[in-house]
């Protein structure tokens, strides 16, 4: 059957957006917050169906309210900035130590292939499993949390960074070599960039990890930081600064993974590509 | 090959040599565990450090041996399993299947995404205070919180994946005949396959983590719960043997479960690029 | 060879065939105003420049797509999505990595619910005709892209629709894998005739395996010209087709037109000549 015909007698070979199409797009902002506005929604509504003890659930307002409240005495701020400052020196701190250990043993095939299971065991063990021994070692103190922080960090990055360096096809450091590329070189041309986009992963996945052990950690340790607020409005029944609480760390996670993280590795996989599957 | 032509090597044969080289190979990854051992036994001997701080290499396999004994080490390895394998399969379950719903659509995945990327980012050990309130201590709130963490990787891999089967596979089982469900079952769920994989991998990573922790703070029973219940009476050697237990199991896990699975589906189509495979 | 249909007998109508896509700026015009039939039994090559709308012809007449005006019928009802009747070989690799070729092959008739007993027999035969034995129970990723082209045309021939769609599906193939793949075409359809549509850049390719030749215009497309070619029943071989007066001057004719297309200026005689002299 035939289809409507084509409306206009225009003669050019493309016909501008349509209207609402545009407006559509600009609106992309609001196309993220709506599906939480929807959340929210649907959190109220069960709120308000049935009769809740204040233990059990309470309301997104009261939610609010003790968001509000945090924030303004500065609790929120210092327990925040307290885990934000523990991952953020332990992330520093693993990629300045664990980079380089990556590419060291990368380079050779031998050290990469002797260290592999056992860097997959250590990444196994998990940095929280841990955390009683160093309880034992280093008391209930910020030493503690930042230990199994850099522990549970360091592993994937040197695992992926020596995965990285292992990836580069063999055929670059040749073609360099050839060009009478000196060891320097070959690091900075070759290995490095050509390293990049799996040190990211790594960096992702060891973030991912690192900010759930510091959350648990933070749990335990009981010496400040958002998992300290938490655990602690639990021994109070304060339902509401829990819920508080788990909006921020669920929010602090996504901007430092995707306002940080993820430009970088976009960045490095838009230019080069391929290394990534 | 005249004999002439080839000179003997270090090792005479060269058949010798090439064997030789394999169980090399083969035993190179053992050997930073010897190392840590051996360092470990010879720092025990020169510094004499008190139980506490760090047991000696033999305190620690009496300390497991003692506790496998008295039947407690099962206890608590198949309690911890027991979460695990409950909270997985449920996780995957629900991941894979809420994942081939909304996959198949896209305004739905579109719209859920952000809040599919925010419950990821709040995934696991971060319920704990609010539900064990609701579910109290033990294996609920255990499940409850592997389950949390291998929904959201799982469920985020599995759209993915629908997503990403190249249109071209659909429409070639189309022009054969094929209708919606012949497309899901023949094209989209072993196209989704290496992506599901991957986030059952993820998952099960995160998993026994958000396990572990859950078992340090909320539990009776439990790997976490034996190592943590030790700090109190300062059993280093305890911990460190539990320490070692959990990391044997997760690598155990990965090798006898994940990559024969693997193995014998993408692998043996061709979908997987492996960076640490020799070349 | 007694014809069962009439010479007037269409077996592809497509008239007025107009089509507009999606794009993020708006709408793109693909093709202008196409009309063209195909008889039954009939072997039709499309030639044009790149862009010049013969694969969203292709995908219309497939059934991908829906003609944004203009009708496309097959035996006389307009098509309404992809189906049996109509088989298509892409270009790119379509046939299923995660199913042997014999699975792969058989996967039409599996969807129509043939017994298995019937589904091995034709799969065996098919096998046969396309040269793949031996590799019955390899996988796609196994094979070079010569024989994962086989498997696919395998794969449309098993579920024997009357018509066959082709959208350049040698164009990766190495040069001299094309050639036997386009004889053993031939062969294949002069055994089981097919409507064939069979899209190429290719002149020569064009002139070796079809009835008739459309040559299309640039973008957006129309047919500009229509060009008999004599013997493809007969059958065809390259040796022959290449000292081949009558075919190598079509072949020229067809080439002109193209290039006309392409915007470069028709070649002089002389070179047509040393062309024509080539083999």
């Amino acid at each position: 059957m035939s289809m409507v015909s084509a409306t206009s007698a225009s003669t050019g070979l493309s016909r501008p957006a349509s209207g609402p199409a545009i407006v559509w797009r600009q609106l992309r902002a609001f196309r993220i917050l709506l599906p939480f506005v929807a959340l929210v929604g649907v959190w109220w509504a069960i709120y308000a169906s049935a009769d809740f003890s204040p233990q059990v659930l309470v309301s997104p307002l009261a939610v609010w309210r003790a968001f509000v409240n945090l924030v303004t005495h500065g609790v929120m701020a210092e327990y925040a900035s307290t885990s934000l400052r523990m991952i953020g020196f332990a992330t520093a701190l693993s990629l300045i130590v664990g980079v380089p250990i990556g590419f060291a043993v990368g380079v050779n095939r031998y050290a990469a292939h002797t260290l592999e299971s056992f860097l997959r065991f250590l990444q196994g063990i998990s940095g929280i499993a841990w955390l009683p021994l160093a309880i034992i070692w280093f008391g209930f103190s910020h030493t503690t949390t930042l230990v199994i922080v850099i522990y549970t960090l360091i592993v994937p990055i040197i695992f992926n960074t020596m995965i990285g360096v292992r990836a580069i096809p063999e055929t670059y450091t040749l073609a360099l070599r050839s060009l009478g590329a000196s060891r320097l070189r070959l690091v900075r041309d070759v290995y490095l960039p050509g390293a990049l986009p799996s040190i990211v992963v790594g960096l992702r996945l060891g973030m991912g990890y690192g900010w759930r052990a510091l959350i648990a950690a933070e749990m335990l340790v009981r010496q400040g930081g958002l998992g300290d607020l938490i655990f602690g409005a639990r021994t109070f029944g304060q339902i509401d600064r829990i819920m508080t609480g788990m909006i921020v760390i669920g929010c602090l996670y996504i901007v430092v993974d995707r306002l940080i993280v993820q430009p970088i590795e976009n960045l490095t996989v838009a230019h080069w590509g391929a290394l990534r599957q | 090959m005249s004999i002439a032509t080839i000179p003997p090597g270090p090792a005479g044969h060269p058949q010798a040599r090439r064997t030789l080289h394999q169980v090399v190979w083969r035993l190179l990854p053992l050997a930073p565990f010897a190392f840590v051992v051996l360092a470990w036994a010879a720092y025990w001997t020169i510094a004499q450090p008190t139980a506490a701080t760090l047991p000696a290499v033999h305190d620690v396999v009496a300390a497991v041996w003692d506790l496998a004994a008295k039947g407690e080490l099962a206890t608590h390895v198949l309690a911890s399993l027991w979460r695990l394998l409950l909270g997985a399969l449920l996780g995957i379950l629900t991941g894979v299947i809420g994942g081939f719903v909304v996959g198949l659509n896209r305004s739905v995945s579109a719209f859920l995404s952000p809040l599919i990327v925010f419950f990821n980012a709040i995934s696991g050990i971060v319920w704990l205070p609010l539900v064990i309130g609701w579910l109290g201590i033990g294996t609920a709130l255990a499940v409850f919180l592997i389950w949390n963490t291998v929904f959201f990787i799982v469920f985020q891999n599995t759209v993915l994946g629908v997503q990403l089967v190249p249109q071209v596979f659909e429409q070639g089982v189309q022009a054969l005949g094929g209708g919606r469900w012949e497309t899901i079952r023949s094209v989209i769920l072993p196209g989704a396959l290496p992506y599901i994989l991957t986030g059952v991998r993820s998952g099960l990573g995160f998993g026994w983590r958000a396990l572990i922790a859950a078992e340090l703070v909320g539990a009776t029973t439990g790997l976490g719960q034996m190592i943590f219940g030790a700090t109190e009476f300062h059993r280093s050697d305890i911990i460190i043997g539990g320490c070692l237990i959990i990391g044997t199991i997760a690598m155990a896990m990965d090798r006898w479960l994940l990559l024969p699975i693997e193995r014998r589906t993408i692998e043996r189509w061709g979908l997987v690029f492996d960076a640490t495979k020799e070349k | 060879m007694i014809e069962r249909d009439t010479p007037s007998q269409d077996k592809i109508v497509v008239s007025g065939f107009r089509h507009f896509f999606e794009t993020a700026d708006g709408p793109v015009q693909a093709t202008d105003h196409l009309d063209l039939m195909i008889r039954a039994g009939e072997f039709v090559t499309l030639v044009g420049p790149s862009g010049c709308g013969k694969t969203t012809l292709l995908k219309a007449l497939a059934g991908f797509i829906r003609p944004t005006e203009g009708t496309v019928l097959c035996d006389g009802k307009p098509v309404q999505g992809p189906g049996r009747e109509r088989g298509v070989v892409f270009q790119e690799l379509a046939i299923l990595p995660w199913r042997t070729v014999r699975r792969n092959i058989g996967h039409g008739l599996e969807i129509a619910g043939v017994s298995r007993l019937e589904r091995e027999r034709t799969v065996a035969r098919l096998i046969e005709l396309t040269g793949l034995a031996g590799f019955e129970d390899r996988y796609p990723h196994e094979l070079s892209g010569g024989m994962r082209q086989r498997v696919a045309v395998a794969r449309t021939w098993a579920a024997d629709p009357d018509v066959i769609l082709m959208d350049e599906p040698f164009a990766a193939v190495d040069a001299m894998t094309r050639l036997t793949l386009q004889e053993e075409l031939v062969r294949l359809c002069t055994a089981t005739r097919k409507t064939v549509l069979f899209i190429t850049h290719s002149v020569d390719e064009a002139v070796f395996l079809g009835d008739r030749v459309l040559v299309m215009t640039r973008r957006p497309g129309r047919i500009k010209a229509v060009i008999d070619v004599p013997g493809r029943a007969a059958g065809r071989d390259w040796e022959s087709f290449k000292i081949d007066a009558g075919l190598q001057a079509i072949a020229e004719q067809v080439l002109r037109l193209v290039r006309e297309e392409r915007g470069a200026t028709a070649p002089s005689a002389a070179m047509t000549h040393a062309i024509g002299a080539r083999a």
